[in-house]
């Protein structure tokens, strides 16, 4: 299941990059893409706005079939206050962007990716017998926290664990 | 008429003349490392970062109440790129004192217009040291 859900945040990243390369996080003095996956980081940067923060919660397998099949959930987080500059008044609009860009990189097909395995001493994933593929994103309502507004969208992950995983 | 206009650097000042004045001394804040930028392996929970340590002056040490010049803290937050010094903090392993590595427990700050001056650190001695 790992190696799903490490080809699903890679895939989510490049294509959020490649729809607003303005997206992006500062994190222990690196500039990268705005979306990190949270059990992969320090606890505190959870709370940065304006980014996508994925977090991974249930899961379930079918072994009904000739290959198991796994079903994550997988809760994308963000949040954000706005614009300085505008004072925040433009949160509203910031949000509907944040939406748009996720719904956008969700739903753009191919709504399915090649399984990678990815390892520490390896520069180069290696690619694996199966694909991984994905729901739409189900978009949660608006919460107020403070001077920010804050949404979580879930999408449903797929995976076929092949042998060895 | 200039510390009227621009009240923290003067705060800041006699901060620092205090802590000086009241046995200031250096400590050191041990951070994660630098991320390597273009790797993947952080991002995916693959490598873990290494460590360093950052001197920090004047500090004063009361029990286990760490008084610090916000100016250094303001330094170190340039080189390291932090957004902030509650980030800077929580992302610390701890502070580093005479060779015993004290976990953060808090953080309060002292501010004049908004704009801190002074950091008060709640620190938890070692376990070989409470015992």
């Amino acid at each position: 299941m790992i190696s799903a859900k490490d080809t699903f945040y890679l895939v989510l990243r490049n294509r959020i990059a490649a729809l607003n390369p303005a997206r992006t996080m500062g994190l222990r003095g690196v500039t990268r893409p705005g979306v990190l996956v949270e059990e992969n980081e320090l606890a505190t940067a959870e709370a940065l706005p304006d980014v996508f923060r994925l977090r991974w919660t249930a899961v379930k397998l079918d072994t009904q079939g000739s290959m198991p099949l796994a079903t994550m959930t997988c809760e994308i987080r963000y949040a954000t206050a706005g614009n300085a500059g505008n004072g925040g008044m433009d949160r509203g609009r910031v949000l509907a962007q944040m939406d748009a860009e996720l719904r956008a990189a969700l739903s753009t097909t191919p709504q399915h990716a090649p399984k990678q395995r990815y390892t520490a001493n390896s520069t180069q994933p290696t690619a694996m017998a199966t694909n991984i593929f994905w729901s739409d994103a189900v978009f949660g309502a608006t919460a107020t926290d403070a001077e920010r507004l804050e949404r979580t969208a879930t999408v449903q992950v797929y995976s076929y664990e092949e042998a060895g995983e | 008429m200039a510390d009227l206009v621009q009240p923290t650097p003067a705060a800041m000042r006699t901060a620092d003349a205090l802590l000086r004045f009241a046995g200031g001394r250096s400590v050191l804040l041990r951070t994660p490392s630098p991320a390597i930028p273009g790797d993947p392996s952080e991002q995916l929970g693959l490598a873990t970062p290494s460590f360093q340590d950052i001197e920090l002056a004047p500090a004063v040490l009361r029990g286990q109440m760490l008084l610090l010049s916000a100016s250094a803290v303001e330094t170190i937050m340039g080189t390291l790129a932090s957004n902030s010094a509650n980030v800077l903090f929580a992302d610390a392993f701890g502070v580093l004192i005479d060779g015993a590595l004290y976990e953060i427990e808090s953080v309060e700050t002292s501010q004049t217009f908004g704009i801190p001056y002074l950091y008060r650190l709640t620190l938890r001695a070692p376990a070989a040291q409470t015992l």
